[in-house]
């Protein structure tokens, strides 16, 4: 499994450092941005798997605003939200605009990593479907083409046979006559 | 999960195939035990047998809509395959404008379409949004669009056109995603000027349906693969009356109507081939 890229976005300096450090032990690949402007730079610069953000952070960008602006730029990013007991109301309208999930300060750890796990497995399991997915639109196409191909053959070859059936059953003409323009038709004459 | 005997594949194949018309044979019964083996333990049942005798009892029919719930296959998304999509928008709807447009120009343009497989409704959304994209002002025509199927739950959730993002993100261009849906929760919603524009219904294509009316293009895609032949041919026969004498008829892109119906000619457009009545 390819590991997550994950930009942190807080304005606590200490926090940050450590977030950063623990998920890069962990082997994840990760960012930082110390509030919501430069979060904003770093997401339309480059995709991110999962935004992991502070939902209080001074200035007009708050966790909320990180949230939309994420959802915005790229939709399949995940944003995870971290925040303090009182506000987990706050945390949970934002479930309801799109994030994945919320962490309550002072963080647990393991529990982090099992979230970044989960969304892992979810990414590895969305990915397998789409390859599976365009495995099989490029089968249906190739199928597609092949039996279109023999429709409107066969749609032909109908027509060539009526003709061929109102040839010989032409009782205006000798028989002779008949099966000699029957053979024309079947030759494409 | 509870496992099917031959005998029993018999009875409740052939059980599926009453109420639906859906044609299971002896080589799937995996299908019967991986789709039907949760409603039979929720039900209480310890066979398919029984499940299938408590359905039949059930008048409220309650069990019968599950079973077809789960045995329907509501593998669709939105502009599933381009052909059929590109071959509206360039070819079918201009032409059927041109030939119902009124010689006066007081009388609206009336134009009917149905898909007669809407599963979750992202058919008959795809043609709604390219309707909506190559006309602008709606005024000037009556344009109808019916979808059924046979399952409530894919009905209810088309009537919804609630879609979740993983239902949202195959096959919609971010720009027509921002245009016609709106975000809700963590899922999409279609917006009311494209919900407005269509109807959706239960319908099972094994009974008659003349009671529809007429239609002018009609979609029948990917569902008469779980028929038998003879069942094909008179679904197909059916859809023939109920089609308009220059309408038009799609279907599935690996369907052929040879041997099937001999109503209907092929014709092609680009890559993509489109029926009429012969």
């Amino acid at each position: 499994m390819e590991s997550l890229t994950i930009l942190v976005v807080d304005d606590d300096p200490v926090i940050r450092r450590l977030l950063q450090q623990r998920l890069k032990n962990e082997h994840y690949s990760v960012m930082v941005a110390n509030d919501g402007y430069q979060a904003e730079r770093l997401l339309k610069k480059q995709h991110f798997d999962v935004v992991l953000t502070d939902l209080v952070m001074p200035g007009d960008i708050g966790g909320i605003e990180v949230l939309e602006i994420t959802k915005e730029l790229s939709p399949d990013t995940e944003v995870v939200l971290i925040t303090a007991h009182s506000s987990v109301d706050t945390a949970v309208a934002a479930m309801k605009k799109g994030a994945a999930d919320y962490l309550e300060k002072p963080i647990n750890f393991d529990e982090l990593f099992l979230r970044m796990d989960k969304i892992a497995n979810l990414k590895s399991i969305l990915k397998s479907a789409k390859d599976i997915g365009q495995a099989m639109s490029i089968t249906e196409a190739e199928a597609a083409s092949t039996i279109q191909n023999l429709e409107m053959t066969v749609a032909k070859l109908q027509t060539r046979l009526d003709e061929v059936e109102t040839a010989l059953r032409d009782r205006t003409k000798a028989e002779d006559e008949r099966i000699a323009n029957a053979i024309d038709i079947l030759t494409g004459e | 999960m509870i496992k099917i005997s031959p005998d029993e594949l018999k009875v409740v194949a052939q059980y599926i195939h009453d109420i639906s018309g859906i044609h299971l044979d002896q080589s799937k019964s995996y299908l019967f035990e991986t789709r039907l083996s949760s409603i039979a333990e929720a039900s209480g049942c310890s066979s398919y047998r029984e499940l299938q005798q408590k359905a039949k009892q059930d008048p409220a029919k309650k069990l019968e809509r599950a079973i077809i719930d789960a045995i329907t296959t509501n593998e669709t998304l939105f502009f599933r395959d381009k052909g059929p999509f590109e071959l509206l928008q360039h070819k079918l709807l201009p032409e059927m404008i041109d030939a119902r447009t009124p010689k006066s120009g007081m009388m609206k343009t009336n134009i009917r379409i149905w898909s007669a497989a809407a599963s979750t409704g992202q058919e008959l959304y795809s043609i709604a949004i390219i309707i909506k994209e190559l006309l602008r002002d709606l005024s000037k025509y009556n344009i109808s669009l019916l979808g059924t199927d046979i399952s409530d739950a894919a009905i209810a959730q088309a009537s919804y056109g609630k879609y979740n993002k993983f239902e949202i993100e195959r096959g919609l261009d971010r720009a027509v995603l921002q245009k016609y849906f709106s975000l809700f929760g963590d899922s999409w919603k279609i917006k009311d000027e494209i919900r407005s524009m269509v109807n959706f219904r239960k319908l099972n294509l094994m009974q008659p349906f003349t009671a529809l009316g007429k239609f002018d293009i009609i979609f029948c895609r990917n569902v008469a693969i779980y028929f038998t032949l003879q069942d094909r041919t008179k679904l197909f026969n059916k859809i023939a009356d109920s089609l308009a004498d220059d309408g038009y008829l799609v279907i599935g892109s690996t369907e052929s109507l040879t041997g099937v119906c001999s109503r209907f000619v092929p014709k092609r457009h680009l890559r993509a081939i489109f029926y009429q009545k012969s």
